[in-house]
């Protein structure tokens, strides 16, 4: 039953669909478990047709599978799903398996002293490690300026690790196992020297092996390139892969992103840049494409036939609290829209693609991007927020920040409303909505549907046919949930309708916790996945949208519109939703 | 539409209750608060009907189970939810001898108020009662039940006048078994119509055995009444869950595109009981499942489910739309029929359905069915309608699934493994017990990877809608009261419905077809399952990991 019709077709390139992502299932499960004999493993995918992953990676999850016939399906339950790698992906997968004895992956976080390194990069990969799906060989450097021995890195390092609430066991053993495999290597971001002294170190560790290194670069914007450059000419891998994941921020318009990407083609192939944009590891985000490809009830929906509007939303519940530096330089569009939003609306508009596999989902979201007009002036809302007291306590304006310039017109708020002109999306219009110190924190999608024509019902709605339309609410935190708005009748005699939802929680539902977002980037990133990180030719297309209305909001000194720390934004939100007829999902009611 | 009250769900405060016994009658009488969101339309009945029109219902059969413990909590609780006009009597009709005191004993027993509604004070017993109930009336009636003779129901009926000549409104409520259908019908038809206001008569299953008895019942049905005041009545339609779904495939954009054979597999209608006939095989032996059960209640859920869009949400319109003359007869290749038989289980030993005294030894009466039925219209073409009722299963349950196809091209089929048949979204309604609607969706399992699995998208109606939801007979009485014919079936429908099954029906009971016995309070037969693998499709409801 395992091969069943696609499994038989021929490897080919046209059947290539997919494979990288199994493949990383594929080795994940089966480094974190174990539970089949590598020969059946490796047996198996020779076999091109009874490709085998395992799938209890721990759900709580019901069986997919039924329950009468038990017997063949238990069977199945333990092993199914096939995949037919392309004949390149099958050398890789295979190669990789063979010599998965003799690879190391070393993995250099340079900018290891940050602030992101310590509270998410060293978290994750830990995560990692003791889900076991880090391969056997490995070993984490630190890199930074700062002295440190290997000692104090790993006391540092070792306040941020905790394990998740199902996996307690042996967890101070297993931190103690993961701190071992940590090293750290003092240098300058622009010194050759420092980084051949790190590319020895990693030699000794990889002791001869096939050697793979993945660099993460967290350090600011300005010596990027020239630890790129370092990198690049003194501690890429000789025998293995190298690969370097870059931070935001990519530039602040086109021209400053061009010459990124191009600085960065200097040293790098485009197969080694891993630009993240940790949104787009999200769970829900992730799932995105799942609830829409594989769900024939909401694929016919998606277009503007039946879709009203999309509200990409993101709020954050406080202010920049003396880390306005950074910020003041780039301001909420460049900071969350152009980048997280951007890409989810990419996602969740995009035609379909050939495949899942990253080209493939890459071109969709570039053509996507490139259907859309660029933003113009007055479609976007621009706020900033001022100070607030509150029961007793005050809360500071965005100039207040000691680290803001005095007078600063950034926007710590905007509202923005986008199109795409093309066949599916024709007049719906995206909106977007991003702000700190606003009241409460949350990143959510909400898809609004049309008015039911002909609505039989009408006359139980009275006037307010606005408030009747279906809703799709994809929280993506916190307390991921889905959604679905739907009329119903109001149980009793009589016959009032009003609106329920059709629900998913994610707490309630999964009793395992959610991985965080750079967990899986960073483990796609050694597998080589590429579909969560931004290509050069998709920043390019976003960067397009933007950079006429930021230089022009620059330009004219536009003054932000002021809110109170705490609010819900700046009511011109509502203003720009009414010019297109459509209302705030999340401030309905 | 006729009802449009706004329905609190607090309107317990400055409520008093009265109850206000007369001749065969007891009179509730409600004071409430009318500010409190109940405005005219509310009440079936206009407001100027109401100050000079008096309504009379009257149970036939009052002694009977259904009156015991439908009928009269019924109209008690439409009492004091306030939906009864002000000046209506309730009558109850049997040939058992009983004084007013004995009814109002039994029936007392069985009112309840519902939970969030009860009065946390006494009644004010000082409020004025009005009490003008005709003392001749009382006299008359009392100890005067007749016992058999027909004639006598003519006399009987005659004296259930009004009070004091305002316009009357009667609704009768036929309690009773089939054979003395007509002859109540004639004597209501032609001695206790209402003269001056309109006479409603509320008609319980079964309609006939089958094309011919039923056509024979309407025929002399519509002797003495005409077709609006025939309300057949079936239940299953008065359900919250069946009053649902044309709200949620009329008034949701999501679901409305979806409704057709483009994108629907299959569609189930699932009935089961987890207790058999108990002692009360009599009647049933002589309908069986087929009968009792699914060439109505199931019927007319698919009908609903099934219909084109009305014209408007008016009785007429909705009943054109849900004639079922598009749909093939039933063959006997798609029915499966089955019986219980008795079974042990961890020293507690359950009957068969042939152990039941009131059961004739030998019976190959179906306690279990399963059919296919299809729809010839361009909307349904091919889509299998699959039914299954049962009694002595393993769960009580009844619900309605809606299978989607598959996704064509699925980008994530390889997620899913072989199975793909166990991947497709599914719509559950489940009618009884713990309403509820859910949506089966492919979702992503949270974690590093990508594997898929299924996941609901859930509205329990018990945790978003705290109130009691009320019982389907409350509904239709006040349906009926109001003249709202919707929910009852019209005469070409029941015709309409007898076509589907009868040919089935006589060709099962002429080949003596025996059931498939399964064992009492099992999954029931696994012939069901063929059926549906005959359609290439499978139930819902057994997959395992739905229960």
């Amino acid at each position: 039953m395992a091969t069943h019709s696609y499994s038989l077709l021929p490897s080919s390139s046209s059947s290539s669909i997919h494979g990288q992502n199994h493949q990383r299932l594929n080795f994940s499960s089966y480094i974190a478990k174990g539970v089949l004999p590598a020969k059946v493993s490796f047996h198996s995918r020779r076999n091109y047709h009874l490709n085998v992953v395992l799938m209890q990676d721990g759900a709580v999850a019901t069986p997919a599978t039924p329950v009468e016939n038990e017997a063949p399906f238990k069977k199945l339950r333990d092993g199914i799903l096939s995949s037919v790698p392309s004949t390149q992906e099958f050398k890789e997968a295979a190669s990789f398996d063979v010599s998965k004895d003799e690879s190391t992956v070393s993995i250099t976080v340079v900018g290891a002293s940050g602030d992101l390194a310590k509270k998410k990069i060293f978290p994750a990969l830990f995560a990692l490690y003791y889900e076991g799906c880090l391969p056997k060989h490995f070993t984490i450097f630190g890199y930074a300026r700062s002295k440190m021995t290997d000692a104090e890195l790993r006391n540092m390092v070792s306040k941020t690790l905790a394990c998740r609430i199902d996996k307690r066991e042996n967890c101070g053993e297993k931190i103690d196992q993961f701190l071992k495999r940590c090293f750290y290597h003092s240098g300058q971001y622009d010194s050759q020297e420092n980084f051949a002294e790190l590319d020895k170190k990693l030699k000794e560790h990889e002791g001869g092996r096939v050697s793979n290194r993945l660099f993460y670069l967290s350090i600011p914007p300005n010596i990027f390139i020239d630890a790129v450059k370092c990198t690049s000419s003194s501690a890429s891998s000789g025998i293995g892969w190298t690969r370097v994941i870059v931070e935001k921020p990519f530039g602040r318009d086109s021209d400053s992103s061009a010459a990124l990407t191009k600085a960065l083609k200097q040293y790098l192939e485009e197969d080694q840049i891993f630009r993240i944009d940790h949104y787009l590891g999200k769970e829900l985000v992730e799932n995105l494409s799942v609830l829409r490809f594989s769900n024939l009830i909401f694929e016919p929906l998606w277009s503007r036939q039946y879709i009203r509007n999309v509200q990409l939303i993101f709020s954050e519940d406080f202010g920049t609290e003396g880390r306005g530096g950074y910020f003041d330089n780039y301001g909420i569009l460049r900071d969350i829209m152009q980048n997280h939003l951007l890409q989810i609306l990419a996602l969740f508009a995009m035609e379909t693609p050939v495949s899942l596999d990253a080209e493939d989902i890459r071109n969709e979201k570039v053509k996507v991007l490139r259907s859309m007009r660029p933003l113009q002036l007055e479609d976007v809302v621009v706020g900033q927020y001022k100070s607030h007291t509150k029961g007793g306590v005050t809360y500071p304006a965005y100039i207040d920040d000691n680290t803001v310039p005095k007078g600063s017109l950034t926007p710590t708020f905007a509202a923005a409303a986008l199109f795409i002109d093309n066949a599916r999306w024709d007049g719906v219009p995206f909106l977007m909505k991003a702000g700190k110190a606003l009241h409460k924190k949350r990143a959510e999608i909400r898809v609004q549907f049309r008015h039911v024509p002909g609505n039989l019902y009408n006359q139980n709605f009275e006037t307010d046919l606005d408030q009747a339309t279906n809703e799709l609410i994809i929280r993506v935190q916190p307390d991921e949930a889905i959604d679905l708005k739907i009329n119903n009748k109001v149980p009793g005699l009589g016959m009032r309708l009003d609106h329920s939802n059709l629900n998913l929680h994610y707490a309630a539902r999964y009793s395992k916790e959610i991985p965080d977002a750079y967990e899986r980037l960073l483990l796609d990133a050694i597998e080589g996945e590429r579909r969560l990180f931004i290509r050069s030719d998709e920043l390019d297309a976003a960067w397009a949208l933007f950079t006429p209305v930021l230089k022009e909001l620059e330009e004219k000194n536009i003054i932000p519109e002021y809110y109170p720390y705490g609010s819900r934004g700046p009511v011109g939100a509502h203003y720009l939703a009414a010019r297109y007829n459509v209302r705030w999902g999340d401030l309905g009611i | 539409m006729t009802f449009q009250k706004v329905v609190h769900a607090d309107y317990t405060s400055n409520v008093y209750v009265f109850f206000l016994f007369s001749a065969l009658s007891f009179i509730l009488m409600l004071r409430g608060d009318f500010g409190i969101g109940l405005d005219g339309k509310g009440i079936p009945v206009s407001e100027a009907e109401k100050e000079e029109s008096t309504l009379s219902i009257t149970v036939v059969g009052a002694s009977g189970d259904l009156a015991k413990k439908k009928i009269f909590p019924a109209l008690f609780a439409l009492f004091y939810e306030d939906w009864l006009p002000e000046n209506f009597t309730v009558f109850g009709y049997a040939r058992t001898k009983m004084n007013d005191e004995e009814l109002r004993n039994m029936i007392s027993g069985t009112l309840t108020c519902r939970v969030n509604q009860r009065f946390s004070t006494l009644p004010d017993l000082s409020f004025p009662i009005p009490h003008d109930l005709n003392a001749d009336t009382r006299e008359h009636l009392q100890g005067k039940l007749p016992h058999t003779a027909k004639p006598s129901y003519l006399k009987n009926f005659e004296l259930l006048i009004e009070a004091a000549g305002k316009v009357s409104n009667r609704l009768f409520y036929l309690s009773i078994p089939p054979n003395i259908f007509v002859d109540v019908v004639r004597s209501v038809g032609l001695r206790a119509s209402s003269l001056n206001g309109w006479t409603r008569v509320i008609v319980e299953k079964p309609f006939g055995r089958d094309s011919e008895s039923s056509g024979e019942l309407t025929r002399c049905l519509k002797q003495y009444l005409t077709e609006d005041q025939i309300f057949r009545i079936d239940h299953y339609l008065g359900k919250e869950l069946v009053e649902n779904l044309s709200v949620l495939r009329f008034s949701n954009l999501v679901f409305e595109p979806l409704w057709s054979r483009d994108y629907i597999r299959s569609v189930q209608l699932i009935f089961s009981e987890d207790f058999g006939t108990e002692g009360r095989g009599g009647y049933f032996d002589n309908y069986g499942i087929i009968r009792d059960i699914m060439q109505n209640h199931l019927l007319q859920i698919l009908a609903l489910f099934a219909m084109e869009t009305p014209v408007s949400l008016d009785a007429e319109d909705v009943r054109n739309e849900k004639s079922l003359r598009s749909m093939k007869p039933l063959k006997l290749g798609d029915v499966i029929v089955g019986q219980y038989k008795g079974h042990s289980k961890s020293g507690r030993s359950y009957p068969a359905y042939t152990d039941d005294p009131t059961v004739p030894k030998g019976s190959l009466t179906p306690t279990f069915a399963a059919a296919a039925l299809f729809i010839n219209n361009a909307r349904w073409d091919g889509v299998p309608f699959l039914m299954k009722a049962g009694k002595a299963l393993h769960t009580r349950r009844a619900e309605v699934r809606v299978q989607f196809r598959h996704v064509p091209g699925n980008l994530y089929k390889r997620n899913f493994g072989t199975d793909l048949d166990m991947a497709t979204n599914e719509l559950v309604l489940r009618v009884q017990p713990d309403e509820a609607i859910y949506l089966r969706i492919n979702n992503k399992v949270p974690g590093l990877g990508m594997r898929l699995d299924r996941s609901n998208l859930n509205l329990l109606y018990s945790a978003r809608y705290p109130r009691e939801i009320p019982d389907a007979y409350e509904r239709l009485l006040l349906d009926a009261m109001a003249g709202e014919r919707r929910l009852f079936i019209r005469s070409d429908e029941l015709d309409a419905a007898w076509a589907l099954f009868t040919p089935m029906l006589k060709e099962l009971e002429e080949k003596k077809i025996a059931p498939e016995l399964y064992p009492h309070g099992s999954r029931g037969p696994v012939g069901a399952h063929y059926l549906a693998a005959k359609y290439n499709v499978r139930w819902g409801d057994l997959g395992g990991d739905d229960s």
